[in-house]
């Protein structure tokens, strides 16, 4: 099998190597049977790579202990889901897994658009060629998952062995949670390939039109829901699994799984402004551009060792190789933009500061800043050693202070914008759009103060949160209502038709209320409590209204570990609520204890109870309890975020109703020419 | 008379109370906001010390290296140093890796200060920005709307914004 899975990963880099080769020379001789087999050799990489990630999982549940890879990262007792997650758990598998999905992701591009856009497509398939040439190489040359385990006999000569068992996995990966987060994470990272493509090609290519920008933005909100979804099942993971009682720790890796995800965040809001009035070209190619390159200088950083990271298991020299890659997709990015850089000028024109074209430039000046600070803040201790020679942290306090006010004023802004008009505002309409989601906002901000809220941020926070919900619900009622009035239909089909008429306008104010839930959560952290505390059987603590009665340590066993776990009964006002077991487990295959969190979870809060252990002091059981506040609405709002993107994505329902100036306005304006889109969705 | 004599003695106990342990919580208190400044340097974890849960160790509490360092923030608290002088001995002892973050002096400061800068920077682009843009339309022709036009549509759209 691992034979096969070698030569299929040969013959995919072959087949790479040629739609790269055989792409370009068809650019510059336009012969249209060398385009179509380089485009083939494009789709065959699929089914190749395909073939070789069949081969490695195989080698999985077989348990094939000559292979390196399956040694370090299985054992016999690895139950058969877990089998998946030792796919993603290494550098070899997580690279092969990358290729794949960046496979996956090439051949719908490829086939979909196969007899669309001819001008652009050539550019594409070479552009994809090329990056699926790399991470194959790589697969082939540097880090195989098909190497062999060896051993030197008695004579000095080497021979493959078998072991009898292998490593088992990473503790840390035996979660449910393991068999989905890195697949949404490399999906989000790999789905910002495919824009890449198609902004590159279009420069290259000088595409006419902006039919490039369509695509680029349908496949970009793609990659981001990828990301979206990937980055909170990690918050998720790293709540439930890690045992600390947060979830988010501004690690480095985590911090380079934000990077993208907030350009193209910038870039599904400048879009609009290209689409809507041709603006802002220059920009949107360089936060395609810039987003790839995030993403890769995020799978570099995860894999080079260069900053210190909980993220250890993949760490190795193959750094060298990432940094070649990106100074090259750098040099190619400029080069392209500076030969072609008149095909993407455009007379940019502003009526008025206070419109929505602002709001966006604001928008993504506050977005790119958070990224700023965040790649700041995540690289500073290179920076550091490099200039003076010391290795200094920048930990949690330094991105909570630097990034809550930036991210408070983009809340403020997820109000503001969508109530401003394009191209002009009247005063009068801000007046009407904003008195009572502020008066609203303001009202909650003093009731939380009375309430005995004392903290500035999550006030704030409280007051933006109100503000931006009424701000997007009148805007569904405003629409809604003038379609119940015209049609004779009751408000809430209204609000259904409104949405399916436009999904794209309302699945992103969707999105944006899926947001205020999240921000709404991680306000939630200032008010966080925690005690640790020595517990005996029908010894107690409390923690916040709680009493936590220790009613048992009992242990268990199986083949992958051996657990101690605590019966924790929880009681509120003297009554009994219910019952939680926190476990300790050690795993035999590779010797390293992890803790299972019991967790109670309601809108209003967390109860997390860890088992922390036996004390070293005494060998007393140690529960360490934590109340985590509105922790729920983080994983409410993902949920409403996915489904926002996804309702964005479906194609709206019924043509717009467009009005041509020109047309209407003929007898009372003539000569007035240029057509006016007068009730277009401005999404 | 009595009475006020007992409430001043009861006043005097409850002041003398204050006294002695408030200082001792705040200083409690004190340590436990200085363990959460400096970084568990057992090498096994990323954590503060004041916060080590120690993943994947064998005991899931401060590890015996943030112990051993919250007790040392104890001490020097209790001795009466400043929190100044406390960060400094573990500078000292382990080097600037031990703060959790930079401190606000020297090249350290630039950490603090370019994430604001940049933010100040874009700032004065996008103002610039703007205002080119908004001259360049003043400069064009608007397009005419006729009044009945911007009326119908206004009626339509139930005074939607967006044709304001």
């Amino acid at each position: 099998m691992d034979v096969i899975g070698s030569f299929a990963l040969v013959l995919a880099l072959l087949a790479a190597g040629y739609s790269l080769v055989a792409g370009i020379i068809s650019i510059r001789t336009q012969r249209p049977l060398l385009l179509k087999s380089a485009r083939n050799a494009g789709l065959a990489i699929f089914p190749l790579v395909t073939i070789a990630v069949a081969s490695l999982l195989t080698l999985f549940f077989e348990n094939n202990f000559s292979i390196a890879y399956v040694v370090e990262h299985s054992n016999r007792a690895l139950p058969a889901y877990y089998k998946f997650a030792a796919l993603w758990s290494g550098q070899e598998g997580s690279l092969l897994f990358w290729s794949w999905l960046l496979s996956i992701f090439a051949f719908i591009a490829l086939f979909s658009n196969r007899k669309k856009h001819p001008e652009l497509m050539p550019y594409v398939g070479v552009i994809l060629g090329g990056i699926q040439l790399f991470f194959l190489m790589l697969n082939n040359f540097v880090a195989s998952p098909f190497g062999l385990v060896g051993a030197i006999g008695a004579a000095g000569t080497p021979h493959v062995v078998a072991l009898a068992d292998g490593h088992g996995l990473t503790p840390l990966l035996q979660y449910s949670e393991m068999d989905i987060h890195p697949p949404m994470l490399y999906l989000g990272y790999t789905g910002c390939t495919v824009p890449f493509a198609f902004a590159l090609a279009a420069l290259l290519g000088r595409y006419p039109g902006e039919k490039w920008i369509h695509i680029t933005r349908r496949w970009t909100m793609v990659g981001w829901a990828f990301l979206s979804v990937g980055i909170l099942l990690g918050g998720h993971w790293a709540y439930q699994v890690l045992g600390w009682g947060g979830y988010w720790a501004w690690d480095p890796v985590e911090n380079a799984s934000l990077l993208p995800w907030i350009t193209e965040t910038a870039f599904l809001h400048s879009v609009m402004m290209q689409e809507k009035r041709g603006m802002m070209r220059v920009w949107n190619v360089w936060l395609v551009f810039i987003t790839y390159m995030l993403s890769i200088l995020g799978t570099t950083l995860t894999r080079s060792g260069v900053v210190s990271s909980v993220h250890a298991f993949a760490q190795s020299s193959i750094g060298s190789w990432f940094f070649s890659f990106l100074a090259v997709i750098l040099i190619v990015c400029v080069v392209a933009y500076w030969k072609n850089r008149d095909y993407l000028r455009t007379d940019n024109q502003l009526d008025s500061v206070v419109s929505r074209e602002s709001s966006f430039l604001f928008n993504n000046l506050i977005l790119l800043a958070a990224c700023f600070a965040v790649l700041w803040g995540t690289l500073f201790p290179v920076l550091t050693e490099w200039v003076e020679g010391n290795k200094i942290t920048v930990g949690p306090p330094f991105f909570n202070k630097v990034n809550i006010p930036i991210a408070l004023f983009l809340l403020f802004l997820t109000g503001v914008g969508p109530l401003l008009a394009w191209r002009r505002t009247s005063l009068s309409s801000l007046k009407r759009n904003f008195a009572w989601p502020l008066a609203a906002g303001l009202f909650a901000g003093i009731i939380g103060f009375v309430l005995g809220d004392r903290d500035i941020y999550a006030l704030v926070c409280l007051i933006l949160a109100v503000f931006v919900t009424l701000t997007i619900f009148s805007e569904f009622f405003r629409g809604a209502r003038v379609l119940s009035v015209r049609s004779g239909a009751n408000l809430l089909s209204s609000v259904g038709q409104l949405t399916m008429r436009n999904t794209r306008r309302y699945g992103g104010y969707i999105v944006h209320f899926g947001m205020v839930l999240i921000f709404i959560g991680i306000s939630g952290q200032a008010f966080n409590k925690n005690v640790q505390s020595k517990m005996q059987i029908g010894s107690s603590m409390n923690i916040g209204p709680y009493t936590l009665v220790c009613q048992n340590i009992d242990g268990a066993s199986n083949a992958n570990y051996t657990a101690e776990r605590a019966t924790i009964e929880v009681f509120k006002g003297g009554r009994s609520l219910m019952m939680l077991f926190p476990e300790r487990r050690f795993y035999l295959a590779s010797q390293v204890t992890q803790t299972i969190v019991a967790l109670h979870s309601s809108l209003a809060r967390d109860i997390y109870i860890v088992y922390a252990g036996r004390s070293p002091d005494d060998n007393a059981p140690v529960i360490h309890a934590y109340i985590n506040p509105l922790v729920r609405w983080i994983w409410l709002g993902g949920l409403v975020l996915v489904l926002g993107t996804v309702l964005a994505l479906v194609p709206s329902r019924q043509p717009q109703i467009i009005l041509h100036a020109e047309r209407e306005a003929a007898p009372a304006a003539a000569g007035a020419s240029v057509p006016v889109t007068v009730l277009q969705g401005h999404d | 008379m009595r009475v006020s004599k007992k409430l001043a003695a009861l006043f005097c106990v409850f002041s003398l109370g204050l006294l002695f342990s408030v200082p001792a919580r705040a200083q409690n208190d004190r340590a436990k906001e200085l363990g959460t400044k400096i970084m568990c340097m057992c090498g096994g974890c990323t954590d503060a010390a004041g916060k080590c849960t120690h993943s994947g160790g064998a005991f899931a509490g401060p590890c015996q290296t943030a112990q051993n360092e919250l007790k040392e923030v104890a001490d020097r608290v209790s001795a009466g140093s400043s929190d100044d002088l406390v960060l400094q001995s573990f500078v000292q002892e382990y080097g600037p890796t031990v703060l959790i973050s930079p401190p606000a002096r020297g090249f350290d400061l630039w950490a603090w200060l370019m994430p604001f800068l940049a933010l100040l920077t874009g700032a004065v682009l996008v103002l610039f920005v703007v205002s080119k843009w908004k001259r360049r339309t003043a400069l064009a022709p608007a397009p005419k709307i006729s009044p009945e036009l911007l009326s119908r549509v206004r009626h339509q759209t139930g005074g939607e914004n967006d044709v304001d």
